[in-house]
């Protein structure tokens, strides 16, 4: 069952203003497009603000948001519970010493890299991006963190595709959405 | 530059980072010991002359090196932003001195501190969008966006948008490179913010600036962390304000 909190009057408006574009980046795919959604002030706002209610208060001390789309929710959320903001970015992007998770795609492989020392052991961590599909991004993330020692308290995702089942793919980790799409 | 030794004895402090371009103080000295490191003490930080002033452009540029008698008086706010960003000597090649802004991150009161600063100039200026730059300007201009009720718009690399886009080529070092937006995402008339964590050469900010003036957008300002001036992105930006925290 998933976790998004479909009574509350905010989502509906957010849902709203996601917009959906049609064979991108290839043929088949409905594209998920959270661009639309921070075009409005009122629901941008609503999004964050359902995050910071669910995880303000949970001593959570880190942040990690997955490039690029990680970068804009993340932030916000981090300053308002009053927790550092780690981002972690494809390869040879961040330029101190990192450690690096490589994970599968469809086809071929990627790598997920965190700064060192970024993290402390015992740390609690919640790990955002825009969306969750085959869940095999916010996997890496997840490990990324507990390399490190760190507790990663939960996943949050503005919006899930549940077909891809990603929320099996999080080594048991709780998943957090505001909206579904199938 | 004998006030290195006198400027050593304050407690929040700093000596400017020799840079490959200038010098300012060579060799580089530690932080004083009472300063908290957020990382690895063996790291390079970013310490500033204080006091450092924000900078709008129609100030004059002071030079960095000293901390004269008449420099103005900086916003308390500001030195700890600046000791917060770490300084990666070669990154990404030889010779550059890369500034580190995923220090600032991970120390929230420095965070905080930074958008509090850009959202107190903007937030009574009419402005309705707030543009950010791929990608590190995405980290900063939402949290502003959100605070002065402007929308976000992300200015972003070649087909990473996926609705309808318009471009623009700016160049590079070696080559040239395209920045794009998304059509409709502002109106002609609007007033508009261009936030990205750094200008150097001042190309990306001036590609943004036309992508957001091709369809009418009246760009008030550009903000940013921290400025390069040797750079002289301001220039290339010409009579497009810019507005930094540390230089």
């Amino acid at each position: 069952m998933s976790a998004y909190k479909d009574k509350d009057a905010r989502i509906n408006g957010i849902k709203d203003q996601i917009r959906v574009v049609p064979n991108f980046p290839k043929p088949g795919i409905m594209f998920q497009d959270i661009t639309t959604l921070l075009l409005k002030p009122k629901e941008f706002k609503d999004t964050i603000d359902m995050f910071v209610e669910r995880y303000k208060g949970k001593n959570i001390s880190v942040v990690a948001g997955i490039e690029a789309r990680g970068f804009i929710f993340g932030p916000p959320i981090a300053l308002a519970i009053g927790a550092k903001f780690v981002p972690l970015r494809k390869p040879k992007k961040l330029p101190g010493k990192v450690i690096s998770e490589e994970y599968i795609l469809e086809y071929g492989r990627d790598c997920l890299e965190m700064h060192v020392g970024a993290v402390e052991s015992a740390e609690r961590a919640l790990v955002v991006d825009d969306l969750i599909a085959t869940g095999g991004t916010l996997c890496a993330a997840i490990n990324l963190l507990e390399r490190v020692g760190a507790e990663v308290v939960e996943c949050a995702c503005v919006i899930e595709l549940p077909d891809l089942k990603g929320r099996e793919r999080l080594n048991g980790k709780p998943l957090y959405v505001l909206v579904e799409s199938h | 530059m004998h006030a290195a030794a006198s400027l050593l004895n304050s407690s929040n402090l700093s000596l400017r980072f020799a840079s490959q371009t200038q010098t300012r103080l060579s060799p580089w000295i530690a932080a004083p010991s009472s300063v908290r490191l957020p990382l690895n003490r063996s790291q390079n930080y970013r310490i500033a002359l204080p006091p450092l002033h924000s900078t709008v452009s129609g100030d004059s540029t002071q030079p960095q090196q000293m901390a004269s008698a008449d420099v103005k008086a900086q916003d308390p706010r500001i030195a700890g932003i600046s000791s917060a960003i770490r300084v990666i000597p070669d990154f990404p090649k030889p010779g550059i001195m890369f500034q580190d802004i995923t220090t600032l991150l991970l120390d929230t009161k420095a965070f905080r501190d930074t958008i509090d600063l850009f959202v107190e100039r903007y937030k009574d200026k009419n402005i309705s969008v707030v543009a950010g730059i791929e990608a590190r300007g995405f980290i900063f201009g939402p949290p502003i966006a959100l605070a002065i009720g402007a929308k976000f718009v992300p200015m972003r690399k070649p087909k990473k948008l996926p609705g309808e886009v318009i471009s623009e080529e700016y160049s590079l070092e070696y080559g040239k490179d395209v920045m794009e937006m998304h059509v409709g995402a502002v109106q002609a008339g609007e007033r508009a913010l261009i936030v990205d964590d750094l200008v150097a050469t001042g190309g990306t900010l001036s590609a943004a600036i036309r992508l957001l003036e091709r369809v009418g957008v009246h760009v008030v300002e550009c903000a940013c962390v921290i400025e390069l001036p040797e750079l002289k992105g301001r220039e290339r930006l010409g009579e497009k304000p810019l507005f930094v925290l540390v230089s």
